[in-house]
């Protein structure tokens, strides 16, 4: 704690002693003897708050004196995360004082202090082991400072236990409970460092091949953390049953339950993930391994030889059987595309990638989750807009393939070297039966007739079926076409028809309505005629004889059309 | 296997080392276009025992004012924690600790204070940025 002791703290260090002696050289002067002397600094709150604060600095002395001897200079990250435990700790032990303010006394104060130093070595002791993982050189100090301070933890933790316990059913329930279940916490703690520190031990004994270090070290995690969680549940209600909530227990077990259930997921998953290694992905044969282009077990760099057992996962990556176990016991994903082994794959999609595994080289290349990505968006843009499709195929092609780490194609078919452009390697039209189940959603069509762009020996590469059933899509949707052209012109016929027959509705109607009116024009004009002759005979009549001389036209006009019709209607 | 791979990767960073950066001792040059140009920044690199399956610990060991690396030198990046993959290498993830110096993330910051200088006044944040390069990696 180098950077810790600065300056600063010396100086209140030294304060503190100053101040400690003052204060009892004082206690001296005034009283002279021994026994009034202790007295008098008792009774004085001044002179005990310098004296707690001196025990404080011994504590912290006594503390770095202990780490000096066990742990040796501490690294930055341990100062860290010393600071953030203890930080949080602390604010725990104020609330845990408000619960047990009866009992409050300089000893009660005393056991909790003492408890959190515990802790505290507790906490150092967990990331020095942490640490074996990361240094490859560790020297005998190292493993003799570690087991000691391991020891010496367990005996403290225990005595501590065996206390408490004694104390509890001598005196009854008290606040000794809180310590004792405090104390059993941190053994089980303890424990879990041992564990890793045997693990640690054993593994650099061995060397660099101990596979199932992992597998003891999920196993460790899963049970111990079953303990803590357990311990931490029985004092919670414990303490519910004889004081009232241990609110300052809730942080703790909150993490304690979270951990506990990282690790049973831990297990499950990695059992399930290299369950699935076992039984769903085939190992490559010799041919296979052949195929491929780039055979280094991105994993380990290596080679992969066919005596050695290899792995293809569904996204088409090979690695090391040996390897992946190793990694599906961190993450259970697949290394380079970061698709989950986990999500069952149906058995059509599995038979069919083990299909387009063993055809030639042309199915190997797209990874299939960059295209489980694409498909959706590449038919969809098909449908939407069907003369743009090679360039929005070349578009969700390139997005696919710019996925960080989806790069590196497995197997580059030698006929489409020749190709250039780049973009036909990329067609996900092989994969089609890969991803969509064949019988219940057929292949969506390709609308573009003409596969003038490509050569006859390209077309042919793209598997001949595939290309009969666009072909014959592209056949059906022209019929549709010429069928719906039949049907517009029809259409056009009808309407036609039903225009020229409301036409000749309209005509009979008007002509119904103008014989009507010059029947009502020709006898009001007769009355007026008869009536008004005499006054204005061509005044008052003017704009009625045009009118009736304009109808009678009409009328003429009219008739002989409808004769006509009668005519035709008789013939 | 942690100990031939990281020959492996070694070999290979010293036959074909990344743009503005070096193996001998993990260095990085101050990216052209960020304020950290001229630098030169030195690094720590732990490997665990289990390497390839869980990130090396990096750490600049030179004093950096980014949002995404505090005083001690820890970088916050996500490749170096819960995204890691197998698949990376050394080479890659310093090329990535390069491009975190020219774009730094201030929404995931790990120094707060320098992730609002960086957001409000990004005039100060490079003078200071430049500063502190001057002064502690040149």
């Amino acid at each position: 704690m180098p950077q810790i002791i600065s300056m600063k703290a010396e100086y209140l260090i030294s304060l503190s002693f100053l101040l400690t002696f003052a204060v009892i050289t004082n206690a001296f002067y005034v009283k002279k003897q021994f026994y009034p002397s202790v007295v008098y600094l008792t009774k004085s709150s001044t002179s005990l708050a310098v004296l707690y604060a001196q025990a404080f600095v011994f504590a912290i002395l006594f503390g770095k004196f202990i780490q000096r001897i066990f742990l040796g200079p501490l690294r930055a990250i341990e100062t860290e995360h010393l600071y953030d435990r203890a930080w949080f700790s602390i604010t725990e032990t104020c609330l845990a004082f408000t619960v047990f303010r009866d009992d409050f006394s300089p000893r009660f104060v005393a056991l909790f202090a003492v408890l959190l130093f515990l802790k505290c070595f507790h906490w150092l002791l967990e990331d020095r082991v942490d640490y074996m993982e990361q240094s490859p050189v560790l020297g005998p100090i190292f493993h003799t400072r570690v087991i000691g301070l391991l020891s010496v933890l367990s005996i403290l933790d225990y005595l501590f236990i065996s206390s408490a316990y004694m104390h509890t059913i001598a005196k009854g329930a008290s606040v000794q409970i809180v310590f004792g279940f405090e104390y059993a916490i941190l053994l089980v703690s303890v424990i879990t460092t041992a564990t890793k520190y045997i693990l640690h031990s054993i593994e650099i004994r061995a060397g660099e091949q101990w596979e199932n270090k992992g597998v003891f070290m999920l196993y460790s995690d899963l049970i111990l953390g079953l303990f803590r969680l357990t311990l931490y549940m029985i004092f919670i209600i414990v303490m519910m049953k004889i004081h009232t909530f241990p609110l300052f227990a809730i942080r703790p077990m909150f993490i304690a339950m979270r951990a506990f259930r990282k690790s049973c997921n831990d297990v499950l998953e990695s059992r399930r993930a290299i369950r699935n290694l076992n039984t769903m992905y085939p190992d490559l044969t010799a041919e296979e391994l052949g195929n491929a282009t780039d055979t280094t077990c991105i994993i380990c760099r290596e080679e992969m030889q066919v005596q050695q057992s290899i792995k293809r996962l569904t996204c088409q990556h090979i690695f090391h059987k040996n390897c992946l176990r190793s990694w599906f016991q961190r993450q259970q994903t697949c290394p380079i595309c970061r698709t989950t082994v986990l999500r069952p794959v149906p058995a059509r999609a599995t038979a069919a990638a083990a299909a387009a595994a063993a055809a030639p080289p042309v199915n190997a290349q797209p990874p299939a989750a960059s295209q489980s990505q694409a498909q959706i968006p590449v038919s969809t843009a098909r449908f939407a807009q069907p003369p743009s499709h090679f360039a929005s195929n070349s578009s969700t092609s390139s997005t696919s393939s710019s996925t960080p780490i989806n790069t590196a194609p497995q197997t580059s078919p030698p006929n489409f070297n020749t190709m250039g452009a780049g973009v036909f390697p990329q067609m996900p039209f092989n994969s089609f039966p890969m991803v969509l189940p064949p019988f219940a959603f057929p292949p969506p069509p390709l609308p573009p007739a003409n596969f003038t762009g490509m050569s006859e020996e390209t077309i042919r590469a793209m598997e001949g079926a595939e290309l009969s059933h666009v072909q014959a899509r592209i056949q059906c949707l022209r019929n549709v076409r010429t069928l719906l052209d039949a049907s517009m012109i029809q259409m056009q016929q009808y309407m036609n028809i039903v225009l020229t027959q409301s036409n000749m509705e309209n005509g009979t109607r008007l002509l119904s309505n103008l014989k009507n009116d010059t029947d009502q024009v020709l006898t009001s004009s007769d009355e007026n005629n008869s009536r008004n002759n005499v006054l204005n005979p061509i005044n008052e009549n003017d704009a009625d004889v045009i009118r009736r001389r304009r109808l009678e036209h009409y009328t003429q006009r009219l008739s002989p059309s409808t004769t006509n019709q009668e005519n035709n209607n008789d013939s | 296997m942690a100990l031939k791979r990281i020959n492996k990767e070694l070999l290979e960073l010293e036959k074909d080392p990344p743009a503005n950066c070096s193996a001998g001792p993990a260095t990085i040059m101050g990216p052209g276009d960020s304020p950290f140009q001229g630098g030169v920044f030195f690094l720590a690199i732990h490997f665990p025992a289990d390497y390839p399956f869980k990130p090396p610990k990096i750490t600049f060991t030179t004093k950096i004012f980014h949002p995404n690396i505090n005083s001690n030198g820890a970088i916050c990046l996500d490749i170096l924690r819960s995204q890691w993959s197998p698949a990376l290498t050394i080479s890659k993830v310093l090329l990535s600790i390069c491009s975190l110096l020219c774009d730094p993330n201030p929404d995931d910051p790990l120094v707060p204070d320098i992730a609002r200088t960086y957001k409000t006044d990004k005039e100060k944040y490079n003078a200071t940025a430049r500063q502190w390069t001057q002064k502690y990696a040149m």
